[in-house]
């Protein structure tokens, strides 16, 4: 076939070969513009007293530190409850469930339209439920557990591929072998399936860190170092918004946030994908 | 190999527990925090409601709060609309409401802390000087959609309005005597620094912000210019002195005659303890 290529076939592959390399060039300019912008206007205000410091002056003096503390406490809520939640639900789809039943395909039809709801939704849905009905009020707490709702049905979906991508030889080595079903799932099949679990998470914190709507009517706007869970917290992404688009002459230090937002992603990404190879990963390259 | 593979999996539910403990240990401290409000200056108080007023409220409650220091002011935001349901609701013991309270709100106490004036903004480089009220209708409505037609250069008119249940709207609407269903706009916004950031991102474009703002903004170099209305230049000394006729008061509202801790931080609120802050926030502190 490659022999007898004529002329418009090699305009063809031509075409096809800018197309390609053309869209994926756009998609990392864009991506090294808007990274560098933010390092542009941010990094000369980003120091270690910015990080720990209180804002002063609605956030336009000062620093971030109680906005850090309230970050990482509602991720941490957040990931607490999906992450078992959403593991025990993508072992049961996968692994329990077969791919025809009528439950299996109701559970991902419901989770497929739940990962595209807008997330206001789940801001209205998590003011209305666990700030009101179950008197959490504005917290940590009530603002960590919207975003694990928002987070599962990814988390889910992903985890599930995950478990889906391991060979069914496995299953049946570990069957021949006389291992018990939970083991072969604990020791076999979720080591092979973390793959899928480490997208999962990866997009899934990635929605939640930047999250603004489902955030400000759940965890609030208090801008105070949290005491407790029961207290309110502004998140990261919230400050930044409310710098950039309410506070006049917010937008050095919104930049800077944007900075430490993004520095954030990437570590919590970094770190992901670390723990997965090396932690559970190589668990089963080595049985 | 495998011991420190378990290593790490005991890692995972050792952190795991100490989120529960952190969790099970702060539910004591915030209850002690909202229950021991017998000391009348002690206690918790959550105000919610417009974005406008939310930086200013939370500084004078940092205020309030290091002067005594029992006392948690919890500020969250939300629109003026929330404010009027949450103190309703008793959701929230003060509520921010920046705007002139309407007849159906009768039922609350509403108590005035600054003033704000409106403005309408244009690109710094528009030639365009002023507008009569007639012409911003006109502009407003989309009976006029050139530049030219008002003075300026051949080039289409970008107009910028405000989100539906936006207190600024109102002001705005209520002054022109314009039915938002009226109004042919190009670009809805939310907040006042959003509004600055259209306008001077395009040339063509009119806006209407907060005047303390745009003042700030225009000192800083951002591209955009305040027009006058009806004679009266937009500035905040012209809000303070009433000259300005697009103005709005700045409330926080009660839903019973305020007591205790509610009743120190209103009167602090209003007291000239604040005026700085208020100045700060680019707001008119009331004349009194």
């Amino acid at each position: 076939m490659a022999e007898t290529l004529s002329r418009p076939q090699d305009h063809r592959e031509w075409f096809a070969f800018v197309l390609v390399w053309g869209a994926a060039a756009l998609v990392t300019a864009v991506f090294c513009w808007l990274l560098g912008d933010i390092i542009w206007h941010g990094l000369s205000h980003v120091s270690w007293t910015f990080l720990t410091t209180s804002p002063e002056n609605a956030g336009r003096r000062g620093g971030i530190g109680p906005i850090l503390v309230s970050t990482s406490l509602i991720l941490g809520v957040c990931l607490a409850v999906s992450l078992p939640i959403g593991i025990g639900t993508a072992v049961l789809l996968a692994e329990f469930t077969s791919d025809q039943s009528l439950f299996g395909r109701m559970t991902r039809r419901s989770l497929d339209v739940l990962a595209g709801v807008p997330s206001i939704v789940f801001g209205l849905f998590g003011n209305a439920f666990f700030c009101k009905a179950l008197g959490l009020g504005f917290s940590i707490l009530s603002g960590g557990l919207t975003l694990a709702c928002m987070v599962l049905p990814i988390l889910i979906r992903s985890t599930e591929e995950g478990f889906r991508a391991v060979p069914a030889s496995y299953r049946l080595s570990a069957a021949a072998l006389g291992l018990s079903r939970s083991t072969t799932l604990v020791h076999l099949l979720l080591p092979a399936a973390v793959p899928g679990l480490l997208v999962g998470l990866v997009l899934g914190i990635g929605r939640a860190i930047a999250e603004t709507a489902a955030l400000i009517f759940t965890s609030g706007y208090v801008d105070r170092m949290p005491q407790s869970l029961l207290d309110s917290g502004r998140a990261l992404s919230i400050h930044i918004f409310d710098l950039s688009m309410n506070v006049a002459g917010g937008d050095a230090n919104a930049y800077a946030s944007a900075l430490v937002l993004v520095v954030l992603l990437l570590a919590i990404n970094g770190a992901a994908s670390w723990l997965a190879t090396y932690g559970l990963h190589r668990k089963i390259m080595t049985v | 190999m495998h011991r420190s593979i378990d290593l790490f999996q005991q890692n995972i539910s050792g952190s795991l527990a100490a989120l529960c403990i952190v969790a099970l240990l702060g539910t004591p401290e915030s209850v002690t925090a909202q229950t021991t409000a017998t000391d009348p200056l002690s206690g918790k108080l959550v105000i919610t409601g417009a974005s406008t007023l939310a930086p200013l409220v939370a500084e004078i409650g940092k205020r309030f709060e290091s002067h005594h220091p029992k006392v948690r002011v919890d500020v969250q935001t939300g629109g003026s609309s929330r404010g009027v349901a949450d103190t309703r609701q008793g959701l929230a013991d003060i509520g921010m409401v920046s705007r002139v309270m309407k007849d159906e709100e009768k039922d609350l106490y509403a108590f005035p802390v600054a003033r704000d004036g409106v403005g309408i903004i244009l690109h710094k480089e528009n030639p365009v000087q002023a507008l009569t009220d007639e012409q911003v209708v006109a502009v407003y409505t989309g009976k006029i959609t050139d530049w030219k037609d008002v003075g300026g250069k051949h080039a289409p008119i970008t107009v910028v309005n405000k989100a539906e249940g936006r207190s600024t709207l109102e002001v705005f609407l209520h002054y022109f005597k314009l039915k938002n269903r009226d109004v042919k706009a190009q670009v809805i916004i939310g907040d006042n620094e959003q509004g600055i950031k259209t306008v001077a991102g395009n040339r063509h474009a009119i806006g209407y912000v907060s005047i303390g703002t745009a003042e700030y903004d225009e000192s800083q170099g951002v591209p955009i210019k305040l027009l006058s209305v009806g004679g009266v230049a937009a500035s905040t000394e012209t809000v303070r002195n009433d000259t300005f006729p697009i103005s709005r008061p700045l409330h926080i509202i009660t839903r019973t005659p305020p007591g205790g801790l509610i009743k120190a931080f209103i009167e602090y609120a209003q007291s000239k303890a604040v005026h700085d802050i208020i100045k700060q926030q680019y707001f008119v502190p009331l004349v009194d």
